[in-house]
C-alpha cells in the first residue's frame, strides 16, 4: 500500500456526545469562538439573509398568486413576465428557487408540529371544500380534476400552506440575519456567543408571531391557515423547519443510492439524518437536500470580506462553494445552538437538582443527535 | 537533405545541451529543448508536405556509402509506413519535454537524452539499410536506460536493469538475424530487398525470421516477452512513459512490418497462422492481466501489451486493409497511451498514489481533478475503441482486414477489445467516481465523508498537453483519411508484394 502524504488527509476532529452536552450545559457555544469563525458565520449569514429574502418573496408569491395552478410554468418569475426577466431566467442568471422548494417539500413530507396536525383536521378539510368549490366555478380543469382525484386538490392546498408558512418563516430569518450583519458592523457583536445570543433573541422575539395564510378567489377572501388555528412562528414553523431541513432532510436525491430493503434507510422517518447539519460539503451528489444549489445562490451575494477570506484559502475561487458550505454549516450550528438555548427547560443557572437533571437530559438528547452530524466543523 | 535534417536537429540539439554552460536553470534548458523539438516537428511537417502519397516506394531518398566493407550505408528514405511514425515521434517527444517539470538533478543530461532518443528513433524509422537501422535501434537504448535509472521511481535500478537485459537480448537477436542473412546468402547486402527462396532456403528464412520475431517481440512487447514493460513504466517518470509507450514500442511493430513481412514474405506467410494465434494470446493475456492490476500505471502498461497484439494480428493477416489498420493502430495507440500515461502522471503528482484501492472520486468538480478525470474518460473510451475516436478506426480496420484470413484469432482479439472496456471502466469507476478520498475507505460512509481531501488544483498548463492529445485522438477518429491518405499506397503495396510472393511460394499462382 503506498504511503499517503499527511497533507492530503487530516484527522477527524469530530466532537463526542459528552463534549457537546458539556458545552450546552456550560453555556458555551457549540462553535468555538475564533475571529475566523466570527467572520465566516456573520458574513455567510448575511449572504444567506439576502438569499432568504428572495426565497421568501417567491414562496409567498407562489402560495398566493400561483395557488391551485396545476402547471405553474412561471412560478419563479414573481409575476414579472418581461422578456428581459425570462431571458435572465433561461440564462440561469437567477436565484435557485428550487432549493427553497426542496426545503418546503422536506417540511411537508416530514410534517411535524402544529401546522401539520391542523392540515389533517376537519376544519381544514371544510376550508378546502369551500376553496375548491369557489375555484372550480371559474376553472374547468380543476372542475374536472377534483371529482376524478378528490385528494389531489386538498393536497395541493396543504403544500401551498407549507410553502406560505416557510415564506413567512424565512421573512423573519432574512431580516434577523441582515440585522446581525449590521450589528456586527456596528460593533455590537464581536464574538460567537454574541452571535448565538443575537439569533436566540430574534427567535424568542418572533416566537409568538401568528402564522396565517389566506387567498383571494374572485374577490372573495378564504382562509387556508385561519387565525383560529392559533399557529405560531416558533412552535409550528421554526421547530418543524429545523427538524426537517437541519436534521432529517430528504433521502434519495443524487447519485449515491440507498437500498431501503437492505436497511440502509431507517424505517423510522424520525431517525433520518440527511439534513443540512449532516450534509457532506463536497458536492459528491450524496443523499439529502443538495447544498450546492444554495451555495451557488450565496456565492452571488457573498460579502467582500468573506470572499477575500475564501480566495486566500485552499483552491481560492476553485472550491469556493465547498468552503461556503463549510461556513454555512458552522452558521447553522449557531442557529441550532440558539434554538436549543432558547428552548432549554430551565435556566442554566438553576441550582435545583431536578431542574439540572431535566436540562442535562435535554442537552444529552440534542448532543446525541448532533454528534452524528458534521461536528468536525466546530473546532477552531 | 530533408531526412538528414530530421536526424541533425535532435543530434545537434543533444550536443548543444551537453555543452551548455553548467548552472543553467532547468527551465531554460527545457525551453531550449522545446524549441529544438518544435523545429523537428516543423521539419517533419515539411516532409509530410513534400511527400507524395500517391507514389509507392521510398521517397526523399539519401544514399551515401559509409563502410562498404561491412555493407553499412547511410541510406535514408521515407514511405507511408514510416512517415506517420516520424510524425508521432516528433509530436510525443515534444509533449514529453513540455510536461517535464521539477527536474532537479542533471537537467542538461536529461533533456539531452530526450533529444538523443528522438533522433535515434527518427534514424531507425528512416533507415534503409539494416545495419543503419540496428545502429539507431541500439542508440536509443542507452538514453532510455539512463532516463529510467537516474530519473525513475524507487525501484528504478531494478526496472532499468531488467529493461536493459531484455532489450539488449532483443538487439542481439536482431543483429544476429541481419548478420545471419549476410552469412547465409554470402553477400554483404544490407539493403531492404525481399529475401526469397532463390537466395535462401526456407529453413534459413524461418530461422532468421524467428530471431527477428523474438527480437522485435521483446520490444513490442508480446507475451511472453512483455515482462520488462510494466516494471519499466511503473518506475519511469511520466514523460519517459509517454515516449516509451507512444514511440519506442512502435520500433518493434515497425521492425516486424519492415523487416519481418517485407524482408521475408515467404517465411512470413508460412508462419502467419501461428503469428495470428500468438497475437490473440498476447491480446487476451494483456487485457486479463490489466484487469488484475491495482496500480493505474501498470494497468495502462498491460493494456499496451494487449493493444500491440492487434498490430501483430494485422501483420499476420497481411491484407491491405489490415496493414493500413496496423499503421493506424500504431499511431492511435501512440496517442492514446501517451494521453493515458500523461493523465495517470497528473493523478500521481497530485495524490501521491496510483493505487486503485486508495483513489476515489477524483472527478469531484470542486476539490478533485475534474478536467483530468474527464480527459481520462475520453482516453479510456478511445482506448476501448468507441466510434468517433482514433481507437475505433484502427481496431475496425485491423479486425475487418483480418477476419477473412484468421477468423478465430480475430474473434479472440475482439474479445480483448471488450476486455479493454472492462479494465478501463474499473479504473474510471474506482478512481474517479464516488466520494472524493485518497485513503482506504472505512466502509462507514459517515466517517469517510469527514475526511477532507486537500488536493492541489491542476494548473491549465499541466492539462494543456493532454487536451492537445485528446483533440488529436478525436480528430484522427473523425478524419481518418488524413492519415489513411499518407499510408494507404504503401500498405497496399506491401500487402500486394507479400501476398504475391506468398502465393508464388505456395504454388497457387
Amino acid at each position: 500500500m503506498p504511503v499517503i502524504s499527511a497533507e492530503l488527509v487530516h484527522a477527524d476532529p469530530s466532537l463526542a456526545v459528552e463534549e457537546l452536552q458539556r458545552r450546552l450545559l456550560a453555556g458555551q457555544t457549540l462553535l468555538s469562538d475564533t475571529p475566523d469563525h466570527l467572520l465566516e458565520v456573520v458574513a455567510v449569514l448575511e449572504s444567506y439573509g439576502e438569499v432568504l429574502d428572495a426565497y421568501s418573496i417567491n414562496l409567498i408569491y407562489q402560495a398566493e398568486k400561483q395557488f391551485l395552478n396545476p402547471v405553474p410554468i412561471f412560478k419563479y418569475l414573481d409575476g414579472d413576465l418581461s422578456l428581459a426577466k425570462i431571458w435572465r431566467h433561461l440564462n440561469h442568471d437567477r436565484i435557485n428557487f428550487e432549493y427553497a422548494e426542496y426545503c418546503q417539500k422536506a417540511m411537508f413530507w416530514h410534517g411535524t408540529g402544529g401546522m401539520d396536525a391542523y392540515l389533517d383536521s376537519p376544519d381544514f378539510a371544510a376550508n378546502c371544500r369551500a376553496i375548491i368549490k369557489a375555484k372550480s366555478r371559474r376553472d374547468p380543469l380543476l372542475a374536472l380534476l377534483n371529482p376524478l382525484f378528490p385528494q389531489f386538490l386538498p393536497e395541493l392546498i396543504r403544500s401551498a400552506a407549507t410553502t406560505h408558512a416557510l415564506g413567512q418563516f424565512w421573512r423573519v430569518m432574512s431580516d434577523l440575519f441582515l440585522d446581525l450583519a449590521r450589528a456586527e458592523r456596528d460593533g455590537a457583536v464581536r464574538m460567537i456567543p454574541q452571535v448565538v445570543d443575537f439569533i436566540m433573541d430574534g427567535l424568542v422575539a418572533a416566537a409568538a408571531n401568528p402564522i396565517r395564510y389566506g387567498v383571494e378567489i374572485a374577490g372573495q377572501h378564504f382562509w387556508v391557515l385561519p387565525p383560529e388555528a392559533n399557529l405560531t412562528f416558533l412552535v409550528d414553523v421554526a421547530v418543524p423547519y429545523v427538524e426537517a431541513v437541519f436534521l432529517r432532510g430528504m433521502p434519495f436525491l443524487g447519485t449515491v443510492s440507498f437500498n431501503a430493503q437492505a436497511q440502509q434507510i431507517s424505517p423510522d422517518q424520525a431517525q433520518f439524518a440527511y439534513g443540512a447539519l449532516y450534509a457532506d460539503p463536497l458536492p459528491s451528489m450524496g443523499a439529502g437536500i443538495p447544498p450546492s444549489l444554495l451555495m451557488q445562490d450565496m456565492y452571488r451575494h457573498l460579502p467582500a470580506s468573506l470572499h477575500q477570506w475564501y480566495r486566500e484559502r485552499t483552491r481560492g475561487e476553485g472550491d469556493v462553494r465547498v468552503k461556503i458550505c463549510m461556513s454555512f454549516q458552522k452558521a447553522m450550528f449557531c442557529v441550532t445552538n440558539a434554538a436549543i438555548n432558547g428552548t432549554m427547560p430551565h435556566s442554566l443557572q438553576a441550582t435545583d437538582a431536578a431542574q439540572q437533571s431535566a436540562n442535562s437530559a435535554y442537552a444529552l438528547a440534542w448532543a446525541t443527535r448532533l454528534a452524528a452530524g458534521r461536528t468536525d466543523c466546530l473546532a477552531a | 537533405m530533408l531526412l538528414s535534417g530530421l536526424l541533425l536537429i535532435p543530434f545537434v540539439g543533444t550536443f548543444v545541451l551537453l555543452l551548455w554552460p553548467t548552472g543553467a536553470s532547468p527551465q531554460r534548458l527545457r525551453l531550449v529543448t522545446i524549441v529544438i523539438l518544435l523545429a523537428q516537428l516543423a521539419l517533419s511537417l515539411v516532409v509530410v508536405g513534400v511527400f507524395d502519397p500517391a507514389a509507392a516506394g521510398m521517397q526523399l531518398q539519401e544514399h551515401h556509402s559509409w563502410v562498404p566493407g561491412i555493407g553499412l550505408d547511410y541510406a535514408l528514405g521515407v514511405d507511408g509506413l514510416s512517415l506517420p511514425l516520424v510524425l508521432i515521434n516528433a509530436a510525443l517527444t515534444l509533449v514529453a519535454a513540455v510536461i517535464t517539470r521539477d527536474i532537479d538533478k542533471r537537467p542538461r543530461i536529461y533533456f539531452a537524452m530526450l533529444l538523443l532518443i528522438s533522433g535515434a528513433v527518427n534514424g531507425a524509422f528512416l533507415a534503409e539499410n539494416l545495419l543503419l537501422f540496428f545502429l539507431f535501434y541500439e542508440l536509443e537504448l542507452i538514453p532510455l536506460w539512463l532516463l529510467i535509472s537516474v530519473w525513475g521511481g524507487v525501484n528504478r535500478a531494478y526496472a532499468a536493469t531488467k529493461f536493459l537485459i531484455f532489450t539488449a537480448i532483443s538487439g542481439m537477436l536482431i543483429l544476429g538475424a541481419f548478420l545471419g542473412l549476410a552469412l547465409l546468402t554470402g553477400t554483404v547486402d544490407f539493403s531492404l530487398t525481399p529475401v526469397l527462396s532463390d537466395r535462401l532456403a526456407m529453413g534459413g528464412q524461418l530461422l532468421l525470421l524467428g530471431a527477428l520475431l523474438i527480437g522485435f517481440g521483446i520490444k513490442i512487447p508480446l507475451v511472453p516477452f512483455h515482462n520488462w514493460l510494466p516494471d519499466a513504466h511503473t518506475q519511469a517518470s511520466t514523460p519517459v512513459s509517454v515516449i516509451l509507450a507512444g514511440v519506442l514500442l512502435k520500433l518493434g511493430t515497425y521492425g516486424l512490418l519492415r523487416f519481418g513481412l517485407q524482408l521475408f514474405p515467404e517465411a512470413w506467410a508460412r508462419l502467419a497462422p501461428a503469428l495470428a494465434i500468438w497475437a490473440a494470446i498476447s491480446v487476451l493475456y494483456g487485457s486479463l492481466a490489466a484487469i488484475a492490476q491495482t496500480d493505474m500505471k501498470r494497468m495502462v502498461a498491460f493494456s499496451s501489451v494487449g493493444h500491440m497484439g492487434y498490430v501483430l494480428l494485422a501483420a499476420a493477416a497481411g491484407t491491405p486493409v489490415a496493414l493500413l489498420g496496423a499503421v493506424f493502430q500504431m499511431v492511435s495507440h501512440g496517442l492514446i497511451s501517451a494521453l493515458l500515461f500523461l493523465l495517470v502522471g497528473i493523478v500521481y503528482r497530485k495524490t501521491g498514489t496510483r493505487d486503485l484501492h486508495v483513489l476515489h472520486g477524483l472527478l469531484n468538480p470542486e476539490k478533485g481533478l475534474p478536467l483530468t478525470g474527464s480527459l481520462m474518460i475520453v482516453a479510456v473510451m478511445a482506448s476501448a475503441g468507441l466510434p468517433g475516436m482514433a481507437g475505433f478506426i484502427s481496431e475496425f480496420l485491423v479486425f475487418r482486414g483480418s477476419i477473412g484470413i484468421f477468423p478465430v484469432a480475430t474473434l479472440l482479439s475482439m474479445v480483448g477489445s471488450g476486455l479493454t472496456a472492462v479494465y478501463f471502466l474499473l479504473l474510471v469507476n474506482r478512481a474517479f467516481f464516488g466520494r472524493l478520498a485518497v485513503t482506504p475507505p472505512s466502509g462507514d460512509s459517515l466517517i469517510d465523508a469527514r475526511l477532507d481531501v486537500r488536493l492541489a488544483p491542476v494548473a491549465p498548463r499541466e492539462t494543456l498537453p493532454a487536451i492537445a492529445l485528446a483533440a488529436a485522438v478525436v480528430l484522427l477518429g473523425l478524419v481518418p483519411a488524413s492519415l489513411g491518405r499518407l499510408s494507404e499506397v504503401a500498405t497496399t503495396a506491401m500487402a500486394t508484394v507479400a501476398s504475391t510472393v506468398a502465393a508464388l511460394s505456395l504454388g497457387v499462382v
